[in-house]
């Protein structure tokens, strides 16, 4: 990695922490007089943040290679699969975007199929019997036992919910 | 004194009885459940054990309650130690290095580990509070905002630094969390604050979609992606606890240091067991002769954080049983359940209700020896999950994930949210920013953030007060040093190494 592009993120940080700063003006408008406002707390994190990325931009800049010592405390870069890291992102968005549409019990038994697959299960019937027991337990527990709200979808998802919900004598 | 062990033994038979005893185990039970369960916090089960209460006297109440309180503070160690999920905040620094030892294949000492420290720290703030109950009520209580804000400080600066390789990257971390403890609406003027019109941020980050998602999505993406060996890479071996009484022998240091904190900590009204098992940990650092290994997996700061939460049981109950003050929102709960009894603590609550006192204390006593055994049983439970595959397991985090981020509002805002701070999170390992510090600043940074303009607006802006006052004074200069000593030190090394090289160079002919 070049220099330039080490002290890229450090320096974004700067932007970032001065772009906030910037925001938050006019938030002291509504201070008592000879008291500090809302905005103080703030604009001091952020000078620390700006600072704090400042030094690393020039630590990094000043430095010929990078930071050994800066992952150390974390976990070993290894090797990972990219493919499958894009792949495991877009499944959890997908599930958060589809359960408030198809409802919690359908995104759920979906996402738990795809998301074993994706993390090794190869035995449909494994598969299977953990996306369909699973939700049918969570529901049982978080529905009927918690009281949890969840999402029961819309339209035709939602009778469809409500019905396994009858059937299952949680609603 | 001896008024004190009559009372307490008398105490220690009433709170034996079969209704009492059945409310403590049953409140343990609930605690350690609702405790391991993310989303679901230990005040949340007390606050839903209350309607109960009104069905009953107010020393199987407030059993029942303790019970709650000692197992709740206790539970979400036991998930933090074996999926890296901490139930509660308190329980963080009890994951930073109990999950390293889960990982490392000692899950069986660090569950063992977990239960005997906190049962010891325990069992010793509630003797505390059986022996010294009213003078350190006294003390605690000369104690204002600007030595909470010290406190809190003390507790950022020691963990954030101490241990780090990088401290510039957890000063990054830090901040960053702190400042998004800044987002939402401010409680003094009630003013927006970095919200830009999104309406779910109007109310702010909840440290809980952070913690799940920092820790748990986070981890789980770092063991699925991992090409080395797919989806079970440092997944820790089944585990049945040990219960390592001899044990905890040499880490009689942490423990004991742990203990005290928690104690202390815990009765200063409003502090609480979160805030004391961070200055725990931190100051256990201090202490250790090696710092560095703090965050790998090391048994002593293990100890130290979990004897301190629990620890802080006690302390907290000083305040609400000695002057009638709420020390903590559980204990606040409680406040209310003496008060449905028609039952108003304070000062004359020793002579007049004496009998639901000590039994209420002793009840204490026998939770947290109790607690040995219930804790074993849930650590068993629970271990038993790690014989789950990989893929199984991990997917299910994820969905647990999404229900204990719904949980918190029933809003789907804070499942994005804590699905957003997954990716962060693995990426932030990936970067090489450590994950702790941030978590760190989310729960601390709000506290810091309100104790400091209280004090500003008691001493009219005088930032002097910090300095003034001597044990504010103490702890600032203590927290300066720990931010300045590595520095120093990394400087003197890096003189040495230069003045070595020159030597070498002269030398050289």
């Amino acid at each position: 990695m070049t220099r330039a592009a080490r002290v890229v993120a450090p320096l974004a940080g700067v932007a970032l922490a001065v772009g906030l700063v910037l925001a938050s003006r006019g938030l002291d408008e509504v201070a008592r007089e000879g008291q500090l406002g809302p905005g103080f707390w703030p604009r001091l994190v952020l000078a620390g943040l700006g600072l704090a990325c400042l030094l690393k931009a020039l630590g990094d800049w000043r430095r010929g290679t990078p930071d050994p010592a800066a992952g150390a405390a974390m976990e070993p870069a290894s090797e990972i699969s990219r493919a499958r890291l894009a792949a495991g992102i877009a499944l959890i968005v997908l599930y958060v975007l589809a359960a408030p549409w198809l409802g919690f019990m359908l995104a759920t038994t979906a996402f738990i199929a795809a998301f074993m697959a994706l993390a090794g299960a190869r035995s449909p019937l494994a598969i299977t019997a953990n996306a369909v027991a699973g939700t049918a337990i969570l529901l049982y527990a978080f529905v009927r036992v918690v009281y949890l709200p969840l999402p029961k979808g819309e339209g035709v998802f939602e009778t469809l919910t409500l019905a396994v919900y009858r059937a299952l004598r949680i609603f | 004194m001896t008024e004190i062990l009559v009372n307490l033994g008398a105490g220690l038979v009433a709170a034996l009885a079969p209704l009492n005893l059945g409310m403590i185990l049953l409140g343990l039970v609930i605690g350690i459940l609702a405790g391991a369960l993310p989303g679901i916090t230990m005040v949340n089960s007390i606050v839903l054990v209350l309607p109960f209460t009104y069905l009953m006297g107010i020393v199987p109440s407030l059993l029942l309650m303790i019970g709650v309180y000692c197992g709740g503070v206790f539970g979400g160690s036991i998930t933090g130690i074996l999926f890296n999920i901490p139930g509660d905040p308190m329980n963080v620094p009890t994951t930073w290095e109990g999950y390293r030892m889960s990982r490392a294949g000692h899950t069986r000492y660090a569950l063992g580990l977990a239960i005997m420290s906190s049962a010891v720290g325990g069992l010793a703030s509630a003797l505390f509070l059986a022996f010294f109950a009213p003078p350190f009520a006294r003390f605690a209580l000369g104690f204002s905002s600007v030595e909470f804000f010290s406190v809190v400080v003390f507790g950022l600066a020691s963990v954030s630094v101490l241990g780090q390789s990088s401290m510039l990257a957890a000063l990054i971390s830090l901040f960053a969390g702190m400042f998004l403890g800044t987002v939402g609406t401010e409680q003094q003027y009630g003013v927006e604050r970095f919200a830009f019109g999104v309406p779910f941020l109007k109310t702010g980050v909840d440290f809980v979609t952070v913690l799940i998602g920092l820790f748990a999505i986070g981890e789980v993406l770092e063991q699925m992606v991992l090409k080395a060996a797919p989806s079970t890479a440092g997944r820790p071996a089944t585990a049945v606890p040990r219960l390592p009484l001899l044990d905890l022998w040499p880490l009689r240091g942490p423990l004991t240091r742990g203990t005290l904190v928690g104690i202390v900590i815990g009765g200063l009204a409003g502090a609480g067991a979160t805030v004391s098992s961070f200055v725990s940990y931190g100051l256990e650092k201090q202490f250790s002769r090696r710092p560095e290994l703090f965050g790998t997996g090391h048994a002593p700061g293990l100890v130290a954080s979990e004897s301190s939460v629990n620890g802080s049981t006690g302390g907290a109950m000083i305040h609400l049983l000695t002057l009638g003050i709420p020390g903590s929102a559980a204990t606040a709960v409680m406040l209310g359940a003496f008060l449905i009894h028609g039952i108003q603590p304070g000062p004359l609550l020793f002579t007049t209700q004496a009998a639901a006192v000590y039994t209420i204390i002793a009840g204490m006593i026998v939770a947290n020896v109790a607690m040995i055994g219930l804790g074993f049983l849930a650590a068993l439970c629970f271990a038993t999950l790690m014989k789950v595959p990989a893929p199984i397991l991990d997917t299910f985090i994820v969905v647990f994930c999404f229900l204990g981020a719904f949980a918190l509002r029933n809003d789907m805002a804070d499942v994005w949210l804590t699905m957003l701070f997954g990716v962060l999170g693995f990426f932030m390992r990936r970067w090489g920013l450590p994950v702790p510090p941030l978590v760190m600043g989310v729960i601390l940074g709000p506290m810091a953030e309100g104790y400091f303009l209280t004090s500003m607006v008691s001493s009219g802006n005088d930032l002097s007060v910090f300095l003034t006052r001597p044990v504010s004074a103490v702890l600032l200069a203590l927290s300066v040093l720990i931010v300045v000593w590595p520095l120093l030190r990394t400087a003197r090394r890096k003189r040495m190494l230069s003045g070595q090289r020159s030597d070498g160079e002269e030398a050289t002919p």
